[in-house]
């Protein structure tokens, strides 16, 4: 907990994560707002096409800053100084604690106005929070420990994106398909694969990043 | 200053040890023993590997030949076990500087889990020679010379068996170094410190001396 209290007291003192998060996500919706609106999509398309909008801003909202979790600690040169300090379990669950909770503050701020401006209905709140939920965790895990591989790579930015997407892309797949059931209908049955599927692929990337975080922080 | 008890005798022992960066080799062949009592001064010009010698023996950097051995009073040291032994300060260590001096040393005492009471860090503060009136600053409105402070009070709070100091009195005034002088006189009992250093001062700190060339 003592990485993850530093992380949030460092980020509401600079603010830079979320200043990065927040502008990015808020300029997309707009862009995305403004030029297509609610209006513009057939019927039929809406469900399909504002699920996967819905997603593809948060998502890249939150590729901006959730590599930073390690990306400053290279940069600062306070990454020598935990690495010697801190065991690995506890810099990788204090860092994707943080980054979960950056994405739950820009789900919070985002979808609400995402559901205002695209005039997005949703059938299902309760199953579509919970789906945002296990999507945060789940899209937190993966970052985090992509962040941790690139971080001391010169480039990192454009590293991330490249091995971040082979590993969130199959996520996306399966939250737009959660969104799409959720806004569709109130029942959690038709959520639930979908659910599975994410909190699958989220312990399968924590308990695999438990096993490589070590080496990869370390080496 | 602060008189520790050090964690038990740890001796770093390293045979023929080498690096190279692509072409470039930077070590050769470098021996010696870093002993719990003992100072073990690291000298040399600029560039002949200093840093990178300690890095080595830190376990943050790997050797490109030769055998670097961490043992305790029972054997060999486990690398996940290695780092509790160890205190570092060097120029390419920096603290938090969104962070408070104070609540800098509190963060690492958590990590390390040991002692983060007030009084003990605002005392590790005070042995460095740090003005109660910047313990609740941040360090990123700080100078050079008293960050080096507060890395060199982070580097002993946790009583080290090992402690390797990369030019400690860098950024330093006088009487920062008479703070250095004293910090390694007073760790030096069961302890082992290394320093790299040029300053003919600290030079002379050392029990024993490993001149590196270019």
């Amino acid at each position: 907990m003592a990485v993850l209290a530093k992380e949030l007291t460092a980020e509401l003192r600079g603010r830079v994560a979320l200043n990065a998060v927040g502008l990015f996500g808020l300029t997309t919706l707009i862009a995305v707002a403004y030029q297509i609106g609610p209006y513009r999509i057939a019927d039929a398309d809406r469900p399909h096409l504002l699920a996967a909008l819905l997603w593809i801003i948060l998502y890249f909202a939150a590729a901006s800053g959730l590599p930073r979790v390690f990306v400053k600690e290279e940069d600062a040169r306070t990454a020598k100084t935990l690495r010697l300090a801190a065991r690995p379990g506890a810099v990788f669950t204090g860092k994707f604690l943080f980054n979960v909770i950056l994405l739950a503050a820009l789900e919070a701020f985002l979808v609400p106005l995402y559901c205002a401006l695209m005039s997005y209905g949703i059938a299902g709140i309760g199953p579509f929070t919970l789906l945002l939920a296990c999507g945060a965790v789940a899209l937190a895990a993966t970052s985090t420990i992509v962040a941790a591989i690139i971080s001391r790579a010169t480039g990192s930015g454009t590293l991330f994106a490249i091995l971040s997407v082979p590993l969130v892309l199959p996520l996306l797949v399966f939250l737009i398909q959660g969104t799409r059931a959720a806004s569709a209908s109130a029942g959690l049955a038709e959520v639930l694969p979908a659910l599975r599927a994410v909190t699958s692929l989220a312990g399968v990337t924590l308990v695999t990043s438990a096993f490589i975080f070590p080496v990869v922080w370390h080496e | 200053m602060l008189f520790f008890t050090a964690m038990p005798g740890v001796t770093v022992s390293f045979r023929t040890v080498g690096k190279r960066f692509g072409p470039r080799r930077v070590l050769t062949s470098v021996s010696g023993e870093l002993r719990p009592g003992q100072v073990l001064v690291v000298a040399g010009p600029n560039g002949a590997g200093k840093s990178t010698l300690l890095n080595i023996l830190a376990g943050t950097l790997r050797q490109s030949r030769g055998s670097v051995e961490h043992l305790g009073e029972t054997g060999p040291i486990e690398r996940a076990r290695w780092f509790h032994h160890l205190g570092v300060a060097a120029p390419d260590m920096a603290m938090y500087d969104e962070l408070t001096a104070l609540e800098n040393l509190r963060f690492f005492a958590r990590v390390r889990g040991v002692d983060s009471s007030p009084a003990r860090l605002e005392q590790a503060l005070e042995s460095v020679g740090l003005a109660r009136r910047d313990f609740t600053k941040p360090l990123g409105t700080f100078s050079s010379g008293m960050k080096q402070r507060v890395k060199l009070a982070q580097a002993v709070l946790h009583r080290p068996a090992v402690l390797l100091l990369d030019e400690p009195s860098s950024n330093l005034d006088a009487a920062g170094h008479d703070v250095v002088a004293g910090l390694v006189r007073s760790n030096k009992a069961g302890t082992a410190v290394a320093v790299a250093t040029n300053d003919p001062r600290e030079v002379a700190w050392g029990d024993a001396q490993i001149d590196l060339i270019l």
